[in-house]
Parts: C-alpha cells; sequence; structure tokens
C-alpha cells in the first residue's frame, strides 16, 4: 500500500510528479498526469470521487474557454466574437494550462488522502521541531475549544440576547480559558523540563530496504522524464519537435504517475488471493 | 544558532531569486504560478526560522492558542454565513504580541484551516497573506490599539490585502502564466460581493473582540506576572 511507504519517501513522489506536470506545460506530460492522478484517486476514494471530479470539469471548462477570450495571440483564427479575434493556439494553450491546473488539484488531493496530519508533523519536526510541537498541540487544541463552545452556549440559551450576541460572547469566553490554560500549560512544561537538552519526540515510521528501493526507482524515472523534457512553442502556431529520446522521457514519466496506482492494485489482488486460499 | 541566522538569509536573500531566475530561464512563463507557490512558501521560512530560536515557552503554547482559536473559529461561526473571525484574531494576534508572532498565527492558520479544508496550491498563498496582515498588525500596533478609526480602516484594508493577492494567484493560475490585467480586473469585480463580507466581518469582530481582548490581556498580565 502507498499509504504504509516512509512519509519522506511519499513526500518526494509527489514533488517529483507535480514538479514534472506543472513545469513542462506539455500536453504529453499533463495527460498523463491526470490520468495516473485520477486513477489514483479512484482507487484511494472509490465512488465518491464522481462527487469531486464534477468540480474538476467545471474548472476545467472554465480555464480551456476562457483563455481565448482575453488572449487573442496566435496565427489561426477560428471565429470573431465582437471583433476580437478567437484563435486556435490560445484555444490550445487554455487547455493545456487547464490540464496542468486540474491534475494538479487531483494530485493535490490524491496528497490530502495519503497524508494524514502525523506524517505532515513528522516531515515538519526535522526541520523545525517546536513549529512541529505547534501543530500537534493545535490539532489537540481545536477539538476542546469546539467542545468547550458548545458547553458555554447550551449554559447561555436561557439568558436572553439575541444570536450573535450569544456567538461572540461564548467565543470570548472560550479565548479567556484558552489563554490561561496556555500559561498553565507552559509552566508545567517548563517544570517538567522541555528547555532542557537532549529531548527526543516519538515517531513510527522506519526506512526499510523497500523505501530505499522505491525511492531509487522514482528518482530514476524523474530524471529520464526531466532530462529528456520537449518544450511546446504555442505562439504563433504550435511546434513541438520530438526525437527518439523525448519519447523516452514522456514513457518514463507515465510510468512514474501510474506506479502507486499499480502497486495498489497489485496489493488489491494479493489481498484477494491469500483470502480465497484459507 | 549562528547557522539558522545564516539560513535565514540564505533564503531570502539567495533562495528566493534563484527560484524565480531559473524557473524563468528554465522552464519559460508557464511555469509563473508554480513558482509563485514555491516563492510564496519560501517568503514564510525565515519567519519560521527565527521562531525556532524562541525561547520562551509561554510564546510557544500561546501560539498554538492563538492559531486553535483561529482554526476553531471558522468552525464555529459556520453557521453564520461568511462571518468568519480568522482574520481578526490574527491582527489582534499581531497587535499584542508583536510582528513574528502575529505572521506566524496568521501563515499557521492557514495551514491547519487547509488540514480539515485540503491542502492545495492556493496553502502558501493563504500562508503568505494571512502572515502578512498580521505582520503589518504588529508593526502598526501602537495606533491600532489607541485609536478605533485606524482599527477599522486596518480591518477593511486586510479583507482587500487577502482578497487581492488571491486574486493575483488565480489569475496567474488560470492565464498558465500571463498575468492578464483584464483578467486581474474581471476577477475582482466578480469578487467584489465577497470582498466586501470579508470587510464587514473584520470589523465587526474586531470592534467586539478588542476591547476585550485588551482586558484579558491586562487580567493575564497582572494574574501571572508576565
Amino acid at each position: 500500500m502507498i499509504k504504509n511507504l516512509h512519509p519522506f519517501v511519499l513526500f518526494i513522489y509527489f514533488f517529483y510528479v507535480i514538479f514534472t506536470a506543472v513545469f513542462t506545460f506539455n500536453p504529453l506530460f499533463l495527460l498523463p498526469a491526470l490520468f495516473g492522478a485520477l486513477l489514483l484517486l479512484i482507487k484511494l476514494d472509490g465512488v465518491k470521487i464522481i462527487k469531486v471530479s464534477f468540480a474538476y470539469v467545471i474548472i476545467f471548462i472554465l480555464i480551456a474557454l476562457s483563455n481565448p477570450l482575453f488572449s487573442h495571440n496566435g496565427a489561426t483564427v477560428l471565429f470573431f466574437i465582437n471583433d476580437s479575434r478567437i484563435t486556435l493556439e490560445s484555444l490550445v494553450y487554455g487547455i493545456c494550462a487547464a490540464l496542468m491546473i486540474v491534475s494538479a488539484l487531483v494530485w493535490f488531493n490524491c496528497f490530502n488522502k495519503v497524508f494524514d496530519s502525523e506524517k505532515i508533523m513528522y516531515l515538519l519536526g526535522r526541520i523545525f521541531p517546536k513549529l512541529a510541537l505547534v501543530f500537534s498541540m493545535t490539532l489537540n487544541f481545536i477539538p476542546r475549544m469546539i467542545t468547550e463552545f458548545k458547553s458555554i452556549y447550551n449554559a447561555q440559551k436561557s439568558v436572553k440576547q439575541s444570536r450573535i450576541k450569544r456567538y461572540t460572547g461564548s467565543f470570548s469566553a472560550v479565548i479567556t480559558r484558552s489563554m490561561e490554560n496556555s500559561i498553565v500549560t507552559s509552566d508545567s512544561m517548563n517544570a517538567r523540563g522541555y528547555m532542557l537538552k537532549g529531548k527526543t519526540f516519538f515517531h513510527r515510521y522506519k526506512f526499510s530496504a523497500v523505501d530505499a528501493i522505491y525511492l531509487c526507482v522514482f528518482t530514476v524515472l524523474f530524471a529520464l522524464s526531466i532530462v529528456w523534457k520537449s518544450d511546446v512553442t504555442f505562439y504563433p502556431v504550435i511546434q513541438m519537435n520530438l526525437t527518439s529520446l523525448n519519447y523516452i522521457s514522456v514513457i518514463a514519466f507515465t510510468v512514474l504517475t501510474v506506479l502507486p496506482f499499480v502497486l495498489e492494485v497489485k496489493e488489491a489482488l494479493k489481498w484477494k488471493l491469500f483470502l480465497s486460499k484459507i | 544558532m549562528k547557522i539558522k541566522t545564516v539560513l535565514t538569509y540564505v533564503v531570502s536573500l539567495i533562495l528566493i531569486p534563484t527560484v524565480i531566475l531559473l524557473g524563468v530561464m528554465v522552464f519559460g512563463k508557464q511555469s509563473y504560478p508554480a513558482i509563485s507557490v514555491i516563492v510564496a512558501f519560501l517568503a514564510c521560512v525565515p519567519f519560521f526560522l527565527t521562531f525556532e530560536r524562541e525561547k520562551n515557552t509561554r510564546k510557544i503554547v500561546l501560539l498554538a492558542v492563538m492559531v486553535a482559536l483561529c482554526v476553531a473559529g471558522r468552525f464555529i461561526f459556520a453557521p453564520i454565513q461568511f462571518f468568519k473571525p480568522v482574520s481578526a484574531i490574527v491582527i489582534l494576534a499581531g497587535m499584542y504580541f508583536g510582528s513574528q508572532f502575529g505572521f506566524l498565527t496568521g501563515a499557521l492558520s492557514a495551514v491547519v484551516s487547509d488540514f480539515y479544508f485540503g491542502q492545495g496550491p492556493w496553502t502558501p498563498f493563504q500562508m503568505f497573506s494571512w502572515g502578512l496582515i498580521g505582520f503589518l498588525a504588529g508593526v502598526l500596533s501602537n495606533p491600532l490599539i489607541k485609536s478605533k478609526i485606524v482599527l477599522v480602516l486596518y480591518g477593511a484594508l486586510s479583507g482587500v490585502i487577502f482578497s487581492l493577492i488571491m486574486d493575483v494567484w488565480t489569475v496567474l493560475s488560470l492565464d498558465g502564466g500571463e498575468f492578464n490585467i483584464d483578467r486581474f480586473i474581471a476577477a475582482t469585480i466578480t469578487a467584489l460581493p465577497v470582498i466586501g463580507i470579508y470587510v464587514a466581518s473584520n470589523i465587526i469582530f474586531l470592534l467586539i473582540l478588542t476591547p476585550l481582548f485588551g482586558k484579558k490581556i491586562d487580567r493575564l498580565k497582572t494574574k501571572y506576572g508576565i
């Protein structure tokens, strides 16, 4: 399962894919990027994806169609609207921009599914330990504040006042209490020696040989797809010169994008097979 | 400790220009949206690095509380539509605890609330714009505390700043790198009602919370002798 990879390897993977998709701005890269992201999202999310994909389609159409309305560069004129020309090139450019944004959005959606706050905190804690502490405390405070607010609000219901006033009054009470608690908490932390040197912090991730292999595979595929990337010029006419080396990079990137989906499917199959043997 | 100071300068003086130059020279115009996301994130890094040198545990916990208040506020006021206390609390944090603290409250609130509402390319922009609102509130802290007029003006301004920065990103990403001024104006005009609501809710929250907040701080000061 892709979720079980080491957070660092996972993060690097997402970085590689999004970086390549966004910076090449080439339909040959953008299409596999969108395709791989959608496959992975379907695997992670199941049927729920229909609801989200509706929004993606709207964003796609909006970006693709609005570019030719605002930008009139390009040699091939398709038709005129109110004396401004609509060109084929700017339409294609708009479609590419739409592909880029939507594929980035779908990848970020997958990222949210795979990366829980614990993983993010682990990665962050390597570089910014104090910030990571603030994060974990905040995530602890939020649900507590909400329940506290609810209890105060319910108690205030017997007092006759407007809804807005009750909301802000209860919220202000939450502010007071949590700020006072913060001082007690920090004093307690000091008393337990938070500021002393040599403290460690708990995590449950281990960098295994499998992680190392995946990291190597991802990096090689990424390097292949970046080294021979092909450039597209859109204006005044669309031009793309492709050599056989460029195809290698496109294939490498396609493999990179569908890899997590293949991994997930492989695991699911394995599970099914072992299950039937019992 | 010295290393972190050096890192701060490296990030702001070397890394950001390098990213911009590299992006423009190697990848061309189409990469502007991606570059702008990276730059917005890098702009926040020096603040994070200086925070790592914070010696005062009270400030660390207080930061967590302020960030949690911003995000919890978003949930608590969810039944009242468009009425969100986030910017107001960020401004208060900047006003009373200094500009660095304000920036961190804003930036972290963006990250943490996106844990719930979904991370995306917009996260660094939210981080930067809320951070900026908190930072400026810290710089202007004296007039803000003393005069109600300045407070209202700043509340309005911060709503506008936030929307405009987010619109810049929208336009950059929609055009695939070209900053089209027509498009920016179009985006701003369609966003006008939302900006109006932002501004109104900022002002209302600031007017209600500021006197209360000042009292709370005074109380804490006498009670715990900070």
